[in-house]
């Protein structure tokens, strides 16, 4: 069973690294190790907003990230999932507590709570949950059985939907996902199609399976019943969850401003499904997005003028604050408080391994942004307003003009940055002949190839003859002569 | 014995004058066993054969003389120098033309004597002169090429090769006598020829060519590792480091072999190139340090080092776009250069080879950076922009003439229509 995989997108750990990191990770050692010391996250009402799977996973992601909340989510976690029947995860709950208990006896770690109200493992409630589980799979197997060989096409599809929920409560993605997909050929009307794709990408988020969650996305928003009957509420509903569900997948591969643009189209009063993402989430994720990526004009537009993520903005004010104070070019504060909420984001299971990325695009943002109007610049006025060194803050500008994002020169002697004038005419005629040269260039080889292919000109292994003189290149040579004629 | 030959040369001299000379190559082909057994006796039959009228038969006779086993004594050599000498400069080209693969033959066996004689520049001209003879037109490749290609590098002569490498090609020789079904034209010499004229490219600092010389050697269709394709790949990678300051991406036609075998097996240069875009000295002296050897047993240690001097002059360039005035100890600390009085010479070499437009203050030790001042304003720059407007109409009037060439050409228009007319059942099948 594939336990709690965070994305292996994750680059550069700069943190150092866990000690006690859990020992089911082993297979994506790719993933960021970092320890988050100071949260000032209310677990209780972070954990509230989910249900399901995602809450287990995302109170996994803080428990092997933050110790100081280590315990009580692991307490939390472990009462919820004894409401289902995921007996797989309530062991290694379980084993992972036994681990922080341990290390809790260890003087130099402050406990936080006393050691009495740490639930014990119970063998009694894993064995009848495991045996109730197997009742139910059989219950649930037989209906389909019944159904089937009545051929109700409707009674069936509902059968498979019932025995994936099934699995899913108990921890088995990827029967789920089979069940849930074999449902697919017993659907009758375009509803039934949609309900179909909202389980795949249910499914698919918790596998992080990211272009299975695409492209059930764009199967449901092309379904034609659903697409008629958009004005109706019902339809907004699975219209704000498709949206958000395409962005969480733009964003764990990395696409930002697409991730931003399907964020930004969701609303708020339908958004409602704890066991994908919360409201929060959504502004959270769109906001650093759409900041990191979108241009001024985009920013007024798309997102401090939107009347429906007006409303998402709401619910995390800090976020309307950075978002705010960018617009308004006070960048020391913006980076200020984007440096606050640092903290509560690296234990965001799907954010987390962006932070650093999209920290970094809105900073050289925000510097080029500040360079904009002026044809000149002081760096010691700028350097104050980022809270930077002006040595640092030369390094950084000089790379942002080496990559072409700022077209000005720095002097170094009076520490003032020069916007430079850019003569349209002579890179014009630099530009052309730059081309003109690439397609003589380009051009002449071609007609070169034309002769070699005409002539079948073509390296061939050499014959017996010469064996012993290229033994090392013959070896390969005659197996590619086998690949490369099939 | 001696009637044989006798034979041999009675049958060209028929042969000869009823201008029968398919039947000629037909019989010279088979008679070459007996001319090698008999090589004591070839300067004999020689006589006896004219160099206009039987230039076919002399040609195989002196073929014979090369390939046979090494002969004794010192006159026998010489007289196979000179006699291939007047042979080549006064045959009859036309005859020579029925037979190519012997004569391209004759003129490789040619080329590995004189490099075993260590007298590469002895045979320059005579090739020049063997090409000219074989080639239909003078951008015609022939594998003659290759041989004088080599000649001059070893010799250390470029302008003959100048010449000839300067034509860009755009037809090959059919190196196919009459009555073999064997391989036209050896892929080896048309490596060959590109991988040597990159290296006269180089020597005479003309690198672009170079690149393109390189990068044609590389995309050679090829079922097989080539050893030269391989040493040229890894010239590929230093010049195009050296040009363009990172690899340059390969084009796609490049044959599977490429990726799948010569990049691993030149893992050393791909380090090179990765320290070298990290733009940090230190890193690149690390790589050149840890494979010396490699570079040195590859006898592209020279490269290599040109490699390392111009990344400084890189990250100086990289300073002229980002900065206005800039302290020496600070270009000094960018670049990785130990001292400011060193960060002066390379500037002020720099400026004089005008790479970069700069002035340098002595007083408070600044540097500042000027823009480029070419303006492309005045009639050089007009009459420059038409030569190359001019070049790139006629490589597109050449392109569409090929175009035409193939549209008319009957087997590609029977292929084409003939399959439409199977393509049409298949479709209305799929759609039923």
């Amino acid at each position: 069973m594939p336990l709690f995989v965070a994305s292996t997108m994750a680059q550069n750990a700069v943190e150092p690294m866990q000690v006690d990191a859990p020992p089911e990770d082993n297979d994506n050692n790719e993933e960021e190790n970092y320890v988050v010391e100071n949260p000032s996250l209310d677990l209780e009402v972070y954990a509230n907003s989910y249900t399901g799977l995602a809450k287990l996973y995302r109170l996994i992601y803080i428990i092997d990230h933050c110790p100081s909340l280590r315990l009580e989510a692991l307490k939390m976690a472990i009462s919820y999932v004894m409401t289902t029947y995921n007996v797989n995860l309530y062991q290694v709950l379980h084993q992972k507590l036994a681990e922080v208990t341990t290390a809790l006896n260890v003087p130099d770690v402050a406990a936080p709570s006393t050691s009495q109200d740490i639930p014990a493992i119970d063998n009694m409630w894993m064995e009848t949950r495991s045996k109730k589980a197997a009742l139910k799979l059989e219950k649930l197997d037989n209906d389909l059985k019944n159904y089937k060989s009545n051929s109700i096409k409707e009674s069936i599809r509902r059968g498979h939907d019932d025995l994936g929920d099934h699995y899913l409560d108990c921890g088995d993605l990827s029967n789920a996902l089979k069940c849930y997909s074999r449902a697919r050929d017993y659907c009758t009307s375009g509803k039934h199609v949609v309900n179909m794709c909202l389980n795949v990408i249910k499914v698919s988020v918790y596998l992080q399976n990211w272009s299975h969650v695409l492209s059930y996305v764009s199967k449901a928003e092309s379904t034609p019943d659903f697409c008629e009957t958009q004005t109706k509420d019902s339809n907004q509903v699975i219209m704000t969850r498709l949206k958000c569900a395409a962005g969480l997948a733009e964003l764990a591969t990395k696409k930002y401003k697409s991730a931003a643009k399907h964020f930004l189209q969701a609303n708020l009063d339908h958004c409602d499904f704890p066991e994908l993402l919360s409201p929060n989430n959504v502004a959270m994720y769109g906001g650093l997005c759409a900041l990191a990526t979108f241009d001024r004009h985009e920013l007024q537009k798309n997102v401090i003028f939107s009347s429906s993520f007006k409303l998402f903005l709401e619910l995390e004010p800090q976020l309307r604050d950075i978002i705010f104070k960018f617009y308004e070019s006070k960048y020391a504060q913006c980076l200020k408080l984007l440096d606050e909420i640092k903290d509560n984001l690296l234990l965001d299971m799907y954010i987390a391994p962006h932070i650093s990325t999209l920290y970094m695009q809105i900073r050289n943002r925000a510097l080029i942004q500040y360079f904009s109007p002026y044809l000149s610049a002081d760096m010691h006025k700028m350097a104050e307003a980022f809270n930077r060194t002006v040595p640092a803050l030369e390094d950084e500008l000089m790379q942002l003009i080496l990559e072409g994002q700022i077209q000005a020169r720095i002097d170094s002697h009076n520490k003032i940055l020069f916007a430079k004038d850019v003569d349209q005419r002579s890179t014009t005629f630099e530009k052309s002949l730059l081309i003109g040269k690439e397609y003589q260039r380009r051009t002449r080889m071609l007609i070169l190839r034309a002769a070699v292919l005409k002539n079948k000109i073509h390296v061939k292994s050499p014959q017996r003859e010469t064996g012993q003189a290229g033994d090392i290149t013959i070896a390969p040579g005659t197996s590619t002569v086998l690949t490369a004629r099939n | 014995m001696a009637s044989a030959l006798e034979q041999f040369v009675n049958t060209v001299r028929t042969l000869s004058s009823h201008g029968n000379f398919r039947e000629l190559c037909e019989y010279l082909s088979k008679s070459s066993e007996v001319l090698v057994k008999n090589t004591q006796h070839l300067d004999n039959v020689l006589e006896t054969l004219d160099i206009q009228q039987h230039s076919l038969g002399i040609l195989t006779v002196l073929c014979a003389k090369f390939s046979a086993p090494a002969t004794t004594g010192n006159n026998a050599q010489d007289n196979r120098f000179t006699q291939t000498q007047e042979f080549i400069l006064n045959c009859n080209g036309e005859h020579i033309r029925l037979a190519p693969d012997t004569f391209a033959e004759l003129c490789h066996l040619l080329t590995n004597y004189l490099v075993e004689q260590k007298q590469p520049l002895k045979g320059i001209c005579i090739l020049e002169k063997a090409i000219s003879k074989l080639r239909l037109f003078d951008s015609q490749l022939t594998s003659i090429h290759a041989d004088l290609c080599q000649l001059c590098v070893v010799a250390k002569c470029f302008k003959p090769a100048l010449k000839l490498i300067d034509i860009d090609i755009t037809g090959i020789c059919q190196e196919q006598s009459y009555n073999t079904n064997g391989p036209q034209f050896d892929a080896k010499y048309f490596l060959l020829y590109y991988y040597y004229g990159g290296l006269v490219y180089l020597a005479v600092r003309n690198l672009e060519r170079a690149l393109y010389f390189f990068e044609v050697a590389i995309t050679t269709p090829a079922h097989a590792v080539s050893h030269i394709m391989l040493e040229a790949y890894k010239k590929y990678i230093l010049v195009s480091l050296l040009l363009h300051g990172k690899i340059l991406l390969l084009p796609k036609y490049a044959s599977q072999v490429v990726n799948r075998f010569i990049k691993p097996l030149s893992q050393p240069y791909h380090d090179l190139a990765t320290a070298f875009t990290s733009n940090s000295s230190a890193e690149l002296n690390a790589v050149l340090t840890r494979h010396t050897e490699v570079f040195t047993r590859d006898h592209n240690l020279g490269l290599v080092k040109q490699v390392s001097s111009v990344l400084y002059k890189k990250n100086i360039q990289r300073l002229t776009k980002t900065f206005l005035t800039l302290s020496l100890s600070d270009v000094a600390s960018r670049v990785g250069l130990s001292s400011p009085s060193e960060a002066e010479s390379h500037i002020l070499q720099m400026i004089e080879t005008r790479q970069i437009f700069a002035t340098i203050n002595q007083k408070d030790g600044m540097v500042i950076f000027r823009d480029e001042p070419e303006k492309f304003s005045g009639p050089e720059v007009l009459k420059g922009l038409e030569e190359q407007l001019q070049l790139c109409m006629d490589l597109d009037k050449q392109i569409l003439s090929m175009d035409e060439e193939i549209q008319v050409n009957p087997q590609y228009v029977k292929k084409s229509t003939g399959f439409q007319e199977e393509e049409q059942p298949n479709k209305s099948t799929y759609a039923m």
